[in-house]
C-alpha cells in the first residue's frame, strides 16, 4: 500500500513543478525569440588570441612552435604559414532584475508590466550573452555565474520569483571584480541604495549599464481630480485635491531623479538608459546590447 | 384635499420635508466627494508635494443645487399634487353605481366617456364610496367594491357592437334588484334611444339620484349598402336633427397588390334639420368587386361601418363550349369574345363541365352545348336551382339538334324550331335584323341599342303562351333574341345566337358587355329575405367589435338564417360577416330601415355633457424629474472626480440615467422577446449546416447500423474531400421525427428488420424532401443473403416504410444510368457485398436512344430513391484514423471492391449535386456540330 502513496506524493510534487515551470517556458521563448534577432553584429575581440574561430594566417615566426604551423597552407608554397585564431575570452555579466512590487504596474490592460519587460529584456541579453560565451549570474549570490544553457533555465526560474516589498534595493554583494553589469530596475525607490550600489560595484572595477524601466503613465502623469496616490504594495500613499496641479512639478521630479542617476553613471564609468513599455523590446534590447558591448573593460 | 396656488396636493403634511433643505445644504457641503484610489509606482516622487492653491475640498455649489432640487422635486411628488382637482363636492356618500349603455352608439366618443367615467371614479375613491359598474350592453351582477379596483379595469370595458335589447335589460334589472339598499347612480348614455330604457330609469330612480351624462355629437349611422342597377346607395342616418352637416363615406376594398386601403369616397350632405343624408356611388365594376366595407370617415364606431358580402365579389363564370380538344382558330372559338367580356370583371374558369361543378361557379355559360349527359344534367338543373345562373348561346349544333323541340326542357327557357333562320345571306331574302329596344320589364332596360347590330341567323323560339314573358330581348321584327326562364332559385338564359361573330354582330359590339354585365349582376340575389334563409345555419368569419375593427370569429356558434336578417344584434348574433356555404352574408349593426332615435330623459333627471377639466396628478412627472437631476447627479459627481473622462463610466452613467427613465412597458416588452431565443438557436444551427454541404444518415435505433452508417458516412466523406471538388462537413445523424431534412442533399437510410415506422408527420417531411430533390440510398445491407432483394426481413421492413412515400416507377440501374459515369465509369455498384441489384427511377417509356451517342436521353431529374442491399456503409466506414473499419472481401480484390463501392459512392454524390449534367455533358460535341464548328 506504500507504492500508490509514495507515488501520489510524486505526483503530487510533479503537478507542482509543472505548474511552477510553466511560467518560465513562455518568457525563456520569447526571450531567446528577441535575442535571435540581435545575433548578428560584432563578434569576438577582432585580434588574434585563444578562440574557436579562425582569423589570419601569418608568416611563422622565430618562436612559432612546429606544432602551430598550418601544413595545408604552407604545402602551397614555400614559406611556412602559422594559422590564427580570432582572440576570443569569456566575460562575466551579472544581472540584477529589480523584483520589487513597484514593478508590477502597468497603467492600461494593453500594456505589459514594467516587471515583464524587464525581465525579458533581461533574460534576453543573458541569452545573448550566454550564445556569446559570456558567463551569466545574478548578483548577490543567488546564482554565481556560469556559461551555457542550463545557466538561462536557472536565470529564468530565479527571475520569475517576485518581492513582497514596494522598491527592492540593488543587489551589489558578490560581484566579481572587473566583471560586467547590467541592472534593470524603475529607479523609483530611495535613491540612497542605488548610489550605494554603484559605488560599491565602481571600487571593484565593475562597470556596466543601468537601464530604468518606466510606464507611459509615469512619464505622462495623466492624472486630474482628487486622487490618492498608492504605492503598489500600498505602503506609501500620497492624497491630492486636484492631481492635475501636480503634474509640472512631478515631471520636474522625475527628470531630477533621471539626471542624478546619469550623473551617477558617469561618475562611475557605466552607461544610463531608459526603456518604456510602450515600446517595442527589440530596440531596448539592441541599445543594451551595443551598451554592454561598449562597456567592456 | 388642501389647495396650494391651484394646485391640490393629497399628503400636504410631507411638504414639511422641505423644511429640511437647508439642513441637507449643510451636511451635504460639509462631505466633499470621495477621493479615486490610483496605484502609481512613482507615488515617491509626489511625497511632499503641497496642492499649493487652497482648493475646496467642498461640493462644488452648483452639485449641491442639483441635489437639492432632486430632493425637493421627490418631496413634492410625493405629496401627490394634482392639477385641476375637482373641487365640487359631489355629495354623495352611499354606494355608487355607474351604468354605461357601452353601445356602438358610444364607441366613436369612448375616450371621453371612459375619462369621464374615471373622474366619477377618482372622486368616490377620493369620497370612500364603494362603486359598482353596469355594462347595459353586457350586463353581470352588481359589485359594489372599492373605486381603485374598478380604475384598473376600466380600461377594459369598452363598447359592444349592439344596443341592450329587451333581454339584456331584463339581466340589468334583475341585478339592479338584487342589489341591497340605496345608491345614486351615475349614467353615461349613449345618446340612442331603446325599448326599455324608462322601466331602466324608474328602477334606478326608487334606490337613488341619476345623474345622466350624454354625449354632445349625435350620434351617427350607415345604412347597409343597397345596389340600384349600376349605382351603389349609401343612406347615413344621425339621431338628432340638427343644422346642416357634411360628412364622407369611405369606400374600402383592397388593392390588385391586395392590401387593404380606401378605393373611394363619397361625400354626403345633411339638410339642415334633415336626418337622414344619401347619395350614390357609382364604381366600375372592376372596384366593385373589390369592396369590403363602407365607413363614415372619421367616426370609429360598428354602426358607422357597412359590410359588404358576396353580392358585390368578383363572381366565378365556368366557360363550357361543345368544341373539341384540337386547336382552332381563335377568333373563331365560341368562347373567345366571351373571355373578352368577363375576364376584367369575373374569374373565368374553364374544363369540362364535371370539373367545373364542384366548384360551385356563380355562373355556368354553355356556349353551343345542344345536350349534356343525363347525370350532368340533374346536376345542373340542382345547382340552377340553388341559384345558379345557366348562360346559353346557340349554334349550329343546336341548330342541329333536336334538343327542347317536342317539349319544353328544365334547361332550356323556350321551345325551338327546327332549323333556325337565316336572314341576309346569299341564299335568303331581307336584310339582316336589328335589335328592337328593351322593354321596361327586361333587365336590359335602358341600354342603348347601337344600330350597327345584325342579326343574320339564330334559333327561333315555338310560339307559346308562355313565350311573351320569357322574352327579354327581342328583333326589330319581334322574333325573341334573348330569353329567360326561372328554375328555383336560379335562371336558364338563352341567346338564341352563337357567342362568337359567326351568326351576328352582337358579340363584336359593346352591347355584348353590358347585357351580359346586367345579366350576371341580377343574377347575384339582392339581399335575402329571412323566408329565403329558413332553415339554414350561418357561422361567423369576422365579427366586428365595437370600434367597426373586424377580429376572426373563431369558435362563436353559429346563427339560424332568419335571425341573421331580421333579429336585432345581441350577443348571440353579432355584426360581422357569415358564412353559408354557398355564399358570404353581412351582416351589419343596423337593418336596412332602421333609424336612430335620440334618448330622451325624464324632467327629474339631471343630463350634463362632458367638459369638467380633467385632473392631472403631477406626482409621477416630479418623481421623474426627481430620477432625471439624480441622473444628472451621477454624471456631475462623476466630473467632479475627474472619472468623467473615462468614457466607459460616463456610458455606464448615461445608461444608468436613461434607464431609470424609461417607462416599465418597454421593459415588459423586453422580456418577453426573451421565448424566442431557443429558437434563435435553433436557427443557427440550421445555418450552420446550411452553410456546408453535410452527408445524412437516417438513424434507425440500432446503435450499431448507427455507428456503422456514421463510420460509412466519413469514409465518404474523406474521400470525396480528397479526390473531388466537394467538400462535405462532418456527416451528421438525422432523427426523421425531430430534424429538419431540407439541409442534407442525400440521405443515406439503413433499413433494419424492426425499425420502427416513421409518423405520419415524419412521412410529410419525407414525400416533401423528395419532391424538391433530396435523393434517399436505401440499403437493406442483405445483398448477400437475398439476391433479389424483395424476400428478407429487412427487405419487407422497407416495403412497408416506402409504402407512403411518394416513390415512381423503379427499375434496374440501366447501363447507359447517369450514376454509371458521373465522376467514375462503373459498370458495377458493389458495397461490402458485390451482388446485389441497384434499382433507380425508370427511365421514361418514350427515351429514345439519339443517333451517334450511346446512351438515351433520359429524363431530366435526379432519381429521389436509389435502392439495394450491399452495404455500402460498412464498405466505406472507417474510424477515426481513416483506416478501414470492416473487412471486405479477400486480399487484393477485397480491396478493389472497396475501391468501387467508395466511387458509387462518389458518383452518387455527384449524381445528386449535379442532376444529369454529365449526360448533358455528351451533347456538346453533337451541339457544337450543328454550331457549324
Amino acid at each position: 500500500m506504500t507504492r500508490p502513496a509514495a507515488s501520489d506524493a510524486a505526483t503530487g510534487l510533479r503537478h507542482r513543478a509543472e505548474a511552477e515551470a510553466s511560467a518560465l517556458p513562455p518568457l525563456l521563448v520569447q526571450a531567446r525569440h528577441l535575442a535571435g534577432s540581435v545575433l548578428m553584429g560584432e563578434h569576438g575581440r577582432r585580434r588574434a588570441g585563444t578562440g574557436d574561430d579562425f582569423w589570419q594566417y601569418r608568416p611563422a615566426q622565430a618562436g612559432d612552435s612546429r606544432r602551430m604551423i598550418d601544413h595545408r597552407r604552407s604545402a602551397m608554397g614555400d614559406v611556412q604559414y602559422v594559422r590564427e585564431r580570432e582572440w576570443q575570452i569569456a566575460q562575466t555579466v551579472h544581472l540584477w532584475v529589480d523584483t520589487g512590487a513597484s514593478m508590477r504596474f502597468a497603467s492600461t490592460p494593453k500594456l505589459p508590466q514594467k516587471s515583464d519587460r524587464a525581465r525579458l529584456l533581461g533574460l534576453a541579453a543573458a541569452v545573448l550573452m550566454v550564445q556569446g560565451g559570456e558567463r551569466v549570474g545574478l548578483t548577490g549570490g543567488t546564482l554565481p555565474p556560469r556559461r551555457g544553457n542550463v545557466q538561462i533555465l536557472r536565470l529564468a526560474e530565479a527571475l520569475s520569483d517576485d518581492d513582497a516589498e514596494d522598491y527592492a534595493p540593488p543587489g551589489h554583494r558578490a560581484l566579481i571584480p572587473h566583471a560586467r553589469a547590467l541592472f534593470i530596475s524603475d529607479f523609483l525607490g530611495p535613491y540612497e541604495p542605488v548610489e550605494q550600489a554603484l559605488s560599491k560595484a565602481a571600487a571593484r572595477g565593475v562597470c556596466g549599464v543601468l537601464l530604468q524601466v518606466l510606464d507611459p503613465a509615469e512619464e505622462a502623469f495623466p492624472f486630474a481630480g482628487r486622487t490618492l496616490f498608492q504605492s503598489i504594495a500600498g505602503g506609501v500613499t500620497h492624497e491630492t485635491l486636484k492631481a492635475s496641479a501636480l503634474q509640472e512639478r512631478y515631471l520636474d521630479r522625475l527628470a531630477e531623479r533621471r539626471d542624478a542617476l546619469e550623473r551617477l553613471c558617469r561618475e562611475a564609468g557605466w552607461r544610463f538608459g531608459q526603456h518604456h513599455t510602450g515600446d517595442p523590446a527589440q530596440a531596448a534590447l539592441m541599445w543594451l546590447y551595443h551598451a554592454l558591448e561598449r562597456t567592456a573593460p | 384635499m388642501t389647495m396650494i396656488a391651484g394646485i391640490g396636493f393629497t399628503a400636504p403634511w410631507l411638504l414639511l420635508g422641505l423644511l429640511a433643505l437647508p439642513v441637507l445644504w449643510l451636511l451635504l457641503r460639509a462631505i466633499p466627494p470621495a477621493p479615486k484610489r490610483q496605484p502609481f509606482p512613482a507615488v515617491t516622487l509626489l511625497l511632499g508635494l503641497k496642492d499649493d492653491e487652497s482648493l475646496s475640498d467642498r461640493t462644488p455649489w452648483w452639485l449641491l443645487l442639483l441635489r437639492l432640487l432632486a430632493v425637493a422635486a421627490a418631496i413634492i411628488g410625493l405629496a401627490g399634487p394634482v392639477l385641476n382637482p375637482a373641487t365640487e363636492d359631489t355629495g354623495g356618500s352611499g354606494p355608487l353605481l355607474i351604468v354605461m349603455d357601452a353601445s356602438w352608439g358610444g364607441a366613436a366618443g369612448w375616450k371621453q366617456t371612459s375619462a369621464q367615467a374615471g373622474v366619477q371614479l377618482d372622486e368616490a375613491g377620493r369620497a370612500e364610496r364603494p362603486v359598482a359598474v353596469l355594462r347595459l350592453s353586457a350586463p353581470e351582477p352588481l359589485q359594489f367594491r372599492a373605486a381603485s379596483g374598478w380604475q384598473r379595469q376600466l380600461a377594459g370595458l369598452v363598447p359592444l357592437p349592439w344596443q341592450p335589447g329587451p333581454e339584456l335589460l331584463a339581466q340589468a334589472l334583475e341585478a339592479i334588484g338584487a342589489a341591497e339598499g340605496g345608491f345614486d347612480t351615475v349614467w353615461f348614455s349613449d345618446g340612442l334611444d331603446y325599448p326599455g330604457r324608462e322601466g331602466l330609469i324608474e328602477a334606478l330612480g326608487q334606490r337613488g339620484g341619476i345623474e345622466v351624462y350624454e354625449q354632445p355629437l349625435p350620434v351617427l349611422g350607415l345604412l347597409p349598402a343597397s345596389y340600384t342597377g349600376s349605382a351603389i346607395e349609401l343612406t347615413v342616418q344621425r339621431s338628432r336633427a340638427g343644422p346642416a352637416q357634411e360628412i364622407s363615406v369611405v369606400a374600402q376594398g383592397k388593392d390588385p397588390g391586395g392590401t387593404e386601403r380606401s378605393l373611394a369616397s363619397l361625400p354626403l350632405r345633411f339638410a339642415d334639420g334633415a336626418r337622414t343624408a344619401s347619395a350614390e356611388l357609382s364604381l366600375p365594376s372592376e372596384l366593385r368587386a373589390r369592396l369590403s366595407r363602407f365607413e363614415v370617415r372619421g367616426v370609429t364606431s360598428a354602426g358607422a361601418v357597412a359590410l359588404t358580402d358576396d353580392s358585390l365579389r368578383r363572381r366565378e363564370v365556368a366557360l363550357v363550349s361543345s368544341e373539341s380538344a384540337d386547336e382552332g382558330l381563335a377568333l373563331l372559338s365560341p368562347l373567345h369574345y366571351l373571355r373578352q367580356a368577363l375576364a376584367p370583371s369575373a374569374e373565368l374558369l374553364e374544363g369540362a363541365l364535371r370539373d367545373l361543378l364542384p366548384a360551385n361557379p356563380d355562373v355556368i355559360v354553355l356556349a353551343d352545348v345542344a345536350r349534356l349527359a343525363p347525370a350532368q344534367e340533374e346536376a345542373v338543373i340542382e345547382w340552377v336551382e340553388n341559384g345558379g345562373l345557366l348562360l346559353r348561346f346557340a349554334g349550329p349544333r343546336l341548330a342541329a339538334s333536336d334538343t327542347a323541340r317536342a317539349g319544353e326542357e328544365p334547361l332550356m327557357p323556350v321551345r325551338l324550331r327546327i332549323g333556325g333562320r337565316s336572314i341576309g345571306g346569299a341564299m335568303s331574302w331581307g336584310e339582316p335584323k336589328t335589335l328592337a329596344p328593351f322593354g321596361e320589364g327586361s333587365p336590359f332596360y335602358g341600354l342603348e341599342v347601337p344600330q350597327e347590330v345584325s342579326i343574320s341567323s339564330q334559333v327561333v323560339a315555338q310560339p307559346d303562351p308562355e313565350l311573351a314573358q320569357r322574352v327579354i330581348a327581342e328583333l326589330a321584327d319581334g322574333t325573341p333574341l334573348v330569353t329567360r326562364k326561372t328554375l328555383g332559385q336560379g335562371q336558364v338564359v338563352l341567346f338564341h345566337v352563337t357567342a362568337n361573330a359567326e351568326w351576328s354582330s352582337l358579340p363584336l359590339s359593346g352591347l355584348f358587355v353590358s347585357m351580359l354585365e346586367r345579366l350576371a349582376v341580377s343574377s347575384s340575389a339582392a339581399q335575402p329575405k329571412s323566408e329565403d334563409l329558413e332553415g339554414t345555419t350561418w357561422t361567423p368569419v369576422e365579427v366586428l367589435d365595437g370600434f367597426g375593427r373586424l377580429e376572426a370569429a373563431e369558435t362563436l356558434p353559429g346563427v339560424a338564417g332568419p335571425d341573421l336578417v331580421a333579429a336585432p344584434a345581441g350577443p348571440e348574433l353579432r355584426p360581422g360577416v357569415y358564412d353559408g356555404g354557398r355564399r358570404m352574408l353581412a351582416r351589419n349593426v343596423l337593418r336596412p330601415g332602421d333609424e336612430l332615435m335620440a334618448a330622451r330623459w325624464p324632467a327629474s333627471v339631471a343630463v350634463s355633457g362632458y367638459g369638467a377639466p380633467q385632473e392631472l396628478p403631477l406626482g409621477g412627472a416630479l418623481l421623474t424629474l426627481a430620477l432625471g437631476l439624480l441622473a444628472l447627479d451621477v454624471l456631475g459627481t462623476l466630473a467632479v472626480s475627474g472619472l468623467l473622462g473615462r468614457a466607459r463610466t460616463a456610458a455606464l452613467a448615461a445608461a444608468l440615467g436613461l434607464a431609470a427613465l424609461v417607462p416599465a412597458q418597454e421593459l415588459r416588452a423586453q422580456e418577453a422577446t426573451a421565448p424566442s431565443q431557443a429558437q434563435t438557436q435553433e436557427d443557427l444551427r440550421a445555418a450552420a449546416i446550411a452553410s456546408e454541404l453535410v452527408l445524412a444518415h437516417v438513424l434507425t435505433g440500432d446503435a450499431q447500423v448507427d455507428r456503422v452508417a456514421a463510420a460509412g458516412l466519413r469514409g465518404l466523406t474523406d474521400t470525396l474531400f480528397f479526390r473531388t471538388s466537394v467538400e462535405p462537413a462532418a456527416p451528421a445523424g438525422v432523427d426523421l421525427e425531430r430534424d429538419e431534412l431540407a439541409f442534407y442533399p442525400l440521405l443515406y437510410w439503413p433499413v433494419t428488420r424492426d425499425q420502427p415506422l416513421p409518423s405520419s408527420e415524419a412521412y410529410a417531411k419525407l414525400n416533401t424532401y423528395l419532391r424538391s430533390g433530396g435523393m434517399i440510398l436505401f440499403d437493406t445491407r442483405d445483398a448477400d443473403l437475398a439476391a433479389s432483394g424483395a424476400t428478407s426481413p429487412a427487405a419487407r421492413r422497407l416495403q412497408q416504410i416506402a409504402l407512403p412515400l411518394d416513390i415512381p416507377p423503379l427499375e434496374v440501374v440501366p447501363e447507359d444510368h447517369v450514376l454509371t459515369r458521373a465522376f467514375y465509369l462503373l459498370q458495377a455498384f458493389p458495397g461490402r457485398h458485390g451482388r446485389g441489384p441497384v434499382w433507380v427511377e425508370a427511365a421514361p417509356p418514350d427515351a429514345e436512344q439519339a443517333e451517334g451517342i450511346p446512351f438515351r436521353n433520359l429524363n431530366d431529374g435526379v432519381t429521389p430513391v436509389v435502392i439495394g442491399g450491399n452495404d455500402w456503409a460498412a464498405a466505406w466506414a472507417v474510424d477515426e484514423n481513416g483506416r478501414p473499419l470492416l473487412p471486405v472481401g479477400r486480399g487484393y480484390a477485397g480491396e478493389r471492391q472497396r475501391e468501387l463501392a467508395f466511387r458509387f459512392g462518389v458518383n452518387l454524390v455527384m449524381h445528386v449535386l449535379t442532376g444529369n449534367y454529365k449526360s448533358d455533358q455528351v451533347h456538346v460535341p453533337a451541339l457544337l456540330d450543328r454550331l457549324g464548328q
